[in-house]
């Protein structure tokens, strides 16, 4: 064995123990990175006919696992309750459906397919490794999409007279200060242990580049704010830097600093090309198993051996019997549905609250912030629309659509007691504060608001910390034969990455239950 | 009518057949595709849902349920800034036309679903004591008074019920003169009196479930 080459040495591994065992040989070898094991998901081949399973809920997680499982033999069958597939990846195109609760919308974008608005997930941080792997074993072009956008604004109504200020003069002038704060710290050596003098230079010079200060350590403005004028002909003038305490006075550091801090959405973030709604449409194309939309569930009854579904069907009661049930149904609609959980579970269930975002896209007749210098990205107010997000795609075209207003669980509710008309006017005259003449561009718009969407009433759901303690591995474990599965079953829930590790969790628990029982019975 | 008692006698059949917890087999009643949306709050069969503070109506009588969907739609409930779930409520009635409305309280009234669990504590003996006065209308085993308008309260969710007459003492129900037996029911409620009073009468209300 001594001259055994790492491949050879896999290729023995691979003989022994299957692709599994290369890949995770490759891992503790040092060869691949961990990309979590779904990259090589080694299901136990069942024999076809044998193993039955119902999928309730046809987004993200149900399609997942009814792709891995009838590619191992296993029979699937995906009941969905409402009008489409995909859950709460929706991408809104002309004449599409929103299934708004009492206010039922249909899309009136152009009909033309770069018109359209990723109305449930809509960025893919290329650290979400499971969405990465389906995204390329199914085949859906990704694309880079701006998330953060230096030229975009950060804007308040009460603060710099309510005038938009660009992200990039923001964050280097509260940078500057901040770093010229700490350089007067170094002179002073005010710290709780001294620092070395070693220690202490090379902090100055930390400090001095990460705030661009000049030779004393002061903040006298910097180019990273972008020129007040020139810069290609003439020598580009360096802006005032904000007054340090409108700064601070400002509320702006809590929008504009840190939202690009957030790891998830770092950049560069990527979506998928022609509307995030293609991850689905990929799923689809490779699965065989059948689909059966308007199929509302009206009872789970876990039996000696398997599960019993029943839903209705085109006026009629139908028993689905299947050995496995993978649920994604939003666990606060479970306690609406009759089942025989225990107590314990359905009480981890309904302990797990739901969201409510809300999204409003508008189709704009012309392109107007690209004339102020923004491509992609991301604008910050105070105001109640809370964002303004700018495509990615379609630079220099005629129109675009634009992310009019996005927010967060209970900043929701005010859009919800609106008509859809009413959240158009609205966004229109907000936007007209950041951008002039904003709401005359507005030519079609759309909104949804997840906490009123029909056969979903929320999303995002999350347990208190203390319920988490209680139920969250409660309601992750199975009840017999029943998973629990969607981006609600995981500390990431609301994004797509949420729902595949969920989807993954469930999988690799019922492979080893397959397994163990297969070892038994030999 | 005819409908409802049609679907009655299928019910009857099902109780006769015995099944158990989950009425599954049960074929109890299937809303029709344009109702189906009122069992994703209300629960399957309209048994309720008090995670989203959607209460059971399960066989709720039609008449009580068509008034109500009328004082959603007219905007006497549902338009109180602090009744949350009225204004979750309000737009699916808002958007009913007549006969929708009479079409969707022929099938809350068909529903039939498990009596609700108790959530909440009091003093039977004296919510007996205080319930004198609402047996007035409502009638002596909660059956409730079609003549009078005064709805049964068997049945109901006791979580709801509280929530109801909070809502009337506190004038989030019932301020519209327009809504002549909720105007009613709101100076009625006042004979309460305090908080305790209407726990130990909706204790006493969820006795008579059984009865």
């Amino acid at each position: 064995m001594k001259n055994l080459s790492r491949r050879n040495f896999l290729g023995m591994v691979g003989a022994a123990g299957g692709s599994s065992a290369i890949y995770k040989t490759s891992l503790a070898m040092g060869l691949l990175a961990d990309t979590g094991p779904m990259a090589m998901l080694d299901l136990q081949r069942s024999d076809p006919g044998r193993k039955s399973v119902a999928i309730l809920g046809a987004g993200i997680a149900g399609l997942t696992i009814a792709y891995e499982l009838e590619r191992v033999g296993y029979d699937c069958t995906i009941i969905e309750a409402s009008h489409r597939v995909g859950g709460r990846n929706l991408t809104l195109r002309h004449g599409d459906i929103v299934d708004e609760m009492g206010q039922r919308q249909v899309c009136n974008f152009d009909d033309d397919p770069e018109m359209y608005f990723n109305a449930g997930p809509a960025r893919l941080p290329g650290h979400h490794k499971r969405a990465m792997h389906y995204c390329k074993a199914l085949q859906v072009p990704l694309q880079i999409k701006a998330n953060i956008n230096r030229a975009a604004y950060t804007h308040d109504t009460e603060h710099f007279d309510g005038k938009p200020m660009r992200l990039a003069e923001y964050i280097a002038d509260a940078r500057g200060f901040l770093s010229e704060l700490l350089s007067k710290a170094i002179d002073k050596n005010a710290f709780d242990q001294p620092l070395s003098e070693e220690d202490q230079l090379r902090l100055r010079d930390f400090v001095r580049s990460y705030g661009d200060l000049d030779e004393n350590g002061r903040y006298k403005g910097t180019s990273r704010a972008g020129y007040a004028s020139g810069g290609f002909l003439s020598h580009g003038k360096i802006k005032q830097p904000i007054e340090f305490s409108a700064l601070l006075d400002s509320n702006y550091w809590r929008r504009g600093l840190s939202s690009s801090e957030n790891f998830d959405w770092g950049e560069p973030l990527m979506e998928a090309v022609g509307g995030m709604d293609n991850i689905v449409r990929g799923f689809v194309r490779n699965i065989k198993s059948p689909i059966v939309l308007h199929a509302q569930v009206q009872a789970i009854e876990l039996q000696n051996q398997g599960i019993d579904v029943y839903y209705n069907h085109k006026g009629e009661r139908k028993k689905l019997h299947a050995d496995y049930c993978f649920n994604s149904i939003p666990t606060h609609l479970m306690k609406g549905i009759p089942n025989n959980f225990s107590k314990d579970y359905n009480d981890g269930l309904s302990a797990l609250r739901p969201g409510n975002f809300f999204k409003l896209g508008l189709q704009m007749r012309e392109r107007f912030w690209e004339r102020e210098g923004i491509y992609g990205g991301i604008t910050n107010t105070n105001q109640r629309i809370n964002q303004i997000w700018y495509p990615s795609h379609g630079i220099h075209s005629q129109k675009g659509v634009v992310l009019g207003a996005y927010t967060f669980w209970g900043q929701s509710n005010f859009f919800e007691r609106m008509t859809p008309d009413e959240r158009i006017k609205f966004a229109g005259d907000a936007g007209n504060k950041i951008h002039k003449g904003y709401a005359d561009y507005i030519e079609a718009g759309v909104s949804i608001p997840w906490g009123r969407m029909n056969h979903m009433m929320g999303c995002g759901g999350r347990m208190s910390p203390e319920d988490e303690k209680t139920y969250f591995e409660l309601i992750r474990q199975p009840e017999g034969g029943h998973y629990m599965v969607g981006d609600q079953i995981s500390f990431h829930s609301s994004w797509q990455e949420g729902a595949f590790a969920s989807a993954e969790y469930a999988l690799l628990d019922l492979d080893q239950r397959v397994r163990a029982t297969a070892t038994g019975m030999g | 009518m005819r409908n409802a008692t049609r679907v009655r006698s299928i019910f009857a059949l099902i109780v006769f057949a015995g099944s158990g917890w989950a009425s599954a087999e049960d074929v109890a009643v299937i809303p029709p595709d344009e109702l189906v949306y009122c069992t994703v709050c209300h629960g399957i069969q309209m048994r309720g849902n008090q995670n989203i503070l959607a209460p059971r109506l399960s066989e709720m009588a039609d008449w009580y349920v068509e008034l109500q969907l009328n004082a959603f739609k007219n905007g006497w409930r549902g338009t109180h800034e602090a009744d949350l779930p009225g204004m979750e409520m309000r737009p699916m009635a808002a958007a009913l036309s007549a006969s929708q409305i009479t079409a969707a309280a022929q099938f809350v009234n068909a529903t039939r679903s498990p009596l609700p669990e108790k959530t909440i504590d009091g003093d039977i003996a004296a919510g007996k004591r205080n319930y004198v006065s609402c047996a007035v209308c409502h009638g002596e085993n909660g059956e409730g008074n079609p003549a009078l308008h005064a709805p049964a309260l068997t049945g109901l969710d006791d979580w709801y019920l509280i929530t109801q007459l909070r809502n009337y003492r506190d004038g989030i129900r019932g301020s519209n003169p327009a809504d002549t037996y909720g105007v009613q029911m709101r100076a009625t409620v006042q004979i309460l009196g305090d908080d305790q009073a209407m726990l130990d009468v909706v204790r006493y209300i969820t006795t008579l479930h059984s009865d």
